[in-house]
């Protein structure tokens, strides 16, 4: 996933990519779900979540709808 | 402890320590195991989607968050370097290592210089948004590319 400076931008370069607009994610938002996945990473019960957990991860976060299903 | 867990945390204690992902051949010394357990370990962490491989050779491509190629996302954190595979694992290197963060970068679209930074467990506010290509469903597919 890529950073922009706007969402103009983003727009911008899936028209020039000729790639769908996906949901936009905030900075706020990116930075949670940094810490809920990587923030025991280099301890010894580290861990990626499971597709359950995933989907409650970013439910909380606000991140819905089908872009953010996991498959199970 | 389970040597699965063991060479998990050699790789990201060398990454955390050097900036750099050790080979099979180093974690191995390291360990005092032969390569090819390390290869198999490696090959059964990439199975947990903890690492991913380069194709031919079985050595660490990505260890989220870190990357062990250079990419658009470079972060420094206590006058070490590092690069990420992405700009949530920009913020993921900040949250791993419990440490300040730079990140250089540059908008997807235009390549205008952009920064982020992490001060004290929180993000600086910056203006910017991020946008992912790939639904959750498909990131695994060519986890490079997302």
């Amino acid at each position: 996933m890529l950073l922009f400076r706007s969402e103009e931008h983003v727009e911008r370069w899936c028209k020039t990519h000729n790639l769908p607009r996906r949901p936009l994610v905030s900075l706020e938002q990116l930075w949670q779900l940094a810490v809920i996945w990587y923030a025991n990473r280099l301890t010894e019960e580290s861990r990626r979540p499971g597709p359950d957990e995933m989907g409650e991860i970013f439910d909380k976060l606000g991140l819905r709808g089908t872009f953010w299903q996991v498959r199970r | 402890m389970d040597f699965d867990i063991s060479v998990k945390l050699a790789i990201y204690h060398a990454i955390a320590d050097t900036g750099k992902a050790p080979t099979i051949a180093q974690v191995a010394a390291k360990l005092g195991r032969p390569t090819v357990a390390i290869r198999e370990a490696f090959q059964r962490l990439f199975a947990k989607r903890l690492l991913a491989l380069e194709p031919e050779t079985f050595e660490i491509r990505m260890a989220p968050p870190f990357s062990a190629v250079p990419t658009p996302f470079a972060v420094s954190a206590a006058g070490k370097s590092y690069f990420a595979n992405c700009v949530w694992d920009a913020y993921g290197i900040a949250a791993a290592l419990h440490q300040d963060v730079d990140v250089s970068t540059s908008c997807g679209c235009c390549g205008e210089p952009m920064t982020l930074a992490v001060r004290a467990g929180t993000p600086v506010p910056t203006p910017g948004i991020a946008h992912f290509a790939v639904p959750a469903s498909h990131w695994w597919d060519d986890i490079v590319y997302t």
